[in-house]
């Protein structure tokens, strides 16, 4: 007998891309797909031929690979460790945004992990860390910290997802095994709620650090060497910042994405844009900060090699990519965003995708120059990616693209049950802790 | 699907958990004895491996706690 179909979800427009996709869906996959498959063979040709069909030669040898590698595990700040200091800071208008970010970080980080293989002449040589690895190594520490991100990362990413799993069970939506195995037996008693959050709040508190010490770790690949431009001691703080600016950005273009083609509306709503844009700013005027500080030491100091570099991204072969990655990053968004009419959603999707380009541009003047100016008596080096390099970039975000939307089909972008939660206990629990914090009442004064 | 079989297909999956976690242990430990055979800071190594490994098994630790405490919660009256 059929089953007869689910009756309307109160939050039905959350379910409705999971249960009714659309042709559209299965298109745009089959584009995304053979995108995929091009590059697969592009790759396949680069391990046959060697490094050789890359742009990258003495004394350039670290080039798109991983540049996007840095850029990618930047990006991936955006969600578990953005979720979990709103989650932390009980922030009630996250709940529409979490998920969102949370599946960003998951998909980049699979796929930024993946760049050191891609960069390696021989991959097969990755089985040598395994029994050969020198713990020592800040790329060993890389392999480490990125993989415990991507764990937790991805516990994060499930657990508050239970609940919503079972939702799309009990609905019947097919593959119903999936979720019933998914679910974990979920049925929302008070017994399991108490665990779930309980679980949550130990999470919260893990993956902070985690996310932090990912970011610094790679920024110690390069301020370990003492290579001009690299070696400094700010190089960690400065890449962790420009990870959350990057992050934020990637989210804030999802969230419009999102809302436009799932029609969103009611759950993103202008004041989200308007918070996670503030922050953005905040962002910006902090990479300014960091930058400044970066590049005057190095300048103040006039060390002739140090110098090199500096002049070589200033005003040498990089600088129409330096004083873009300025724009990009500061002068747009702050012109953009501490403007009240322009603080729109289409002024900080502009303001969104001007930070994600300028932050791969960052990356680039970060790798290159330093490498390309050689402190023993070389020639400067010359760095132009070849259509491998350019393919393997559009292959990965093609990966990251398909990777959202596989997730969007079988799994609410924004967390059904923490929506429905809100809208029964925010105004509660927001209206006692303003209480619990507000000054006491002046005691009455005394008479005469 | 049978649910018996999804019942162990979920038991499965946490102890493959375990079983990955297990190893990573496993193979940050044979780093270190590695760093201790060559005299290849070996306190490095140590102080690594004092953060990283403790940072796994909580991440197991949580999940086998939320997997157990799921089934622990379920009204006994209603089938999952």
């Amino acid at each position: 007998m059929e089953k007869a179909p689910a009756a309307p979800h109160p939050e039905y427009d959350l379910l409705r891309p999971i249960e009714n996709p659309g042709k559209s869906f299965y298109y745009i996959v089959a584009v995304l797909l053979v995108i995929i498959l091009y590059t697969g063979y592009v790759y396949v040709r680069q391990v046959y031929y060697g490094l050789g069909v890359t742009g990258m030669a003495q004394p350039v040898t670290w080039g798109f690979y991983i540049i996007n590698f840095v850029f990618f595990i930047g990006i991936s700040h955006a969600g578990t460790l953005i979720s979990a200091i709103l989650r932390l800071s009980k922030a009630e208008w996250r709940r529409p945004i979490t998920r969102m970010a949370e599946v960003i970080t998951a998909i980049v980080l699979a796929i930024g992990g993946l760049h050191p293989i891609i960069d390696l002449g021989r991959p097969d040589r990755i089985s040598h860390l395994f029994y050969n690895g020198r713990l020592q190594s800040p790329l060993l520490w890389d392999i480490t910290s990125i993989t415990a991100y991507f764990t937790a990362s991805t516990v994060y990413l499930y657990i508050p997802m239970i609940p919503d799993i079972a939702i799309l069970r009990d609905r019947g939506v097919k593959p119903r095994w999936l979720y019933e195995f998914l679910s974990w037996g979920w049925q929302g008693t008070e017994q399991q709620h108490k665990v779930l959050d309980r679980a949550m709040n130990i999470l919260m508190v893990v993956v902070i650090p985690i996310a932090i010490s990912v970011h610094t770790i790679i920024s110690y690949i390069f301020a370990m060497t003492v290579q001009p431009g690299w070696h400094s001691t700010i190089f960690g703080p400065y890449f962790v910042v420009g990870a959350i600016f990057s992050g934020i950005a990637a989210i804030l273009v999802l969230m419009i994405v999102f809302r436009k083609v799932f029609r969103l509306e009611r759950y993103l709503k202008p004041i989200h844009f308007n918070y996670l844009s503030v922050l953005l700013l905040i962002m910006s005027l902090l990479w300014f900060y960091f930058t400044f500080s970066e590049y005057l030491t190095g300048y103040y100091g006039h060390e002739p090699n140090e110098m090199r570099v500096f002049w070589y991204k200033f005003s040498g072969a990089f600088a129409p990519y330096f004083w873009t990655m300025v724009t990009c990053n500061f002068l747009l968004p702050l012109i953009l965003l501490s403007n009240r009419k322009t603080r729109t959603i289409p002024g900080i999707l502009v303001a969104s995708i001007s930070v994600i380009i300028g932050m791969w541009l960052e990356r680039l003047i970060i790798v290159v120059p330093s490498l390309a100016n050689p402190r023993l008596p070389y020639p400067t080096g010359i760095y132009i990616p070849s259509a491998t390099e350019w393919t393997l970039f559009i292959g990965g975000v093609s990966v990251f693209i398909l990777g959202y939307m596989m997730f969007a089909r079988f799994f609410p972008v924004i967390s059904v049950w923490e929506i429905q939660e809100g809208r029964q206990e925010s105004v509660k629990a927001v209206t006692e802790r303003i209480a619990s914090y507000m000054p006491d009442a002046p005691p009455p004064m005394a008479k005469g | 699907m049978n649910s018996k079989l999804i019942d162990r297909l979920q038991i499965l999956s946490i102890s493959l958990i375990w079983l990955l976690f297990t190893g990573i242990a496993v193979w940050i430990l044979n780093l270190i004895k590695e760093s201790l055979r060559l005299h290849d800071s070996p306190d490095a190594s140590l102080g690594i491996s004092l953060v990283a490994i403790p940072v796994f098994f909580t991440l197991s630790s949580v999940l086998t706690y939320v997997f157990v405490g799921l089934r622990k919660g379920r009204r006994k009256d209603v089938e999952p």
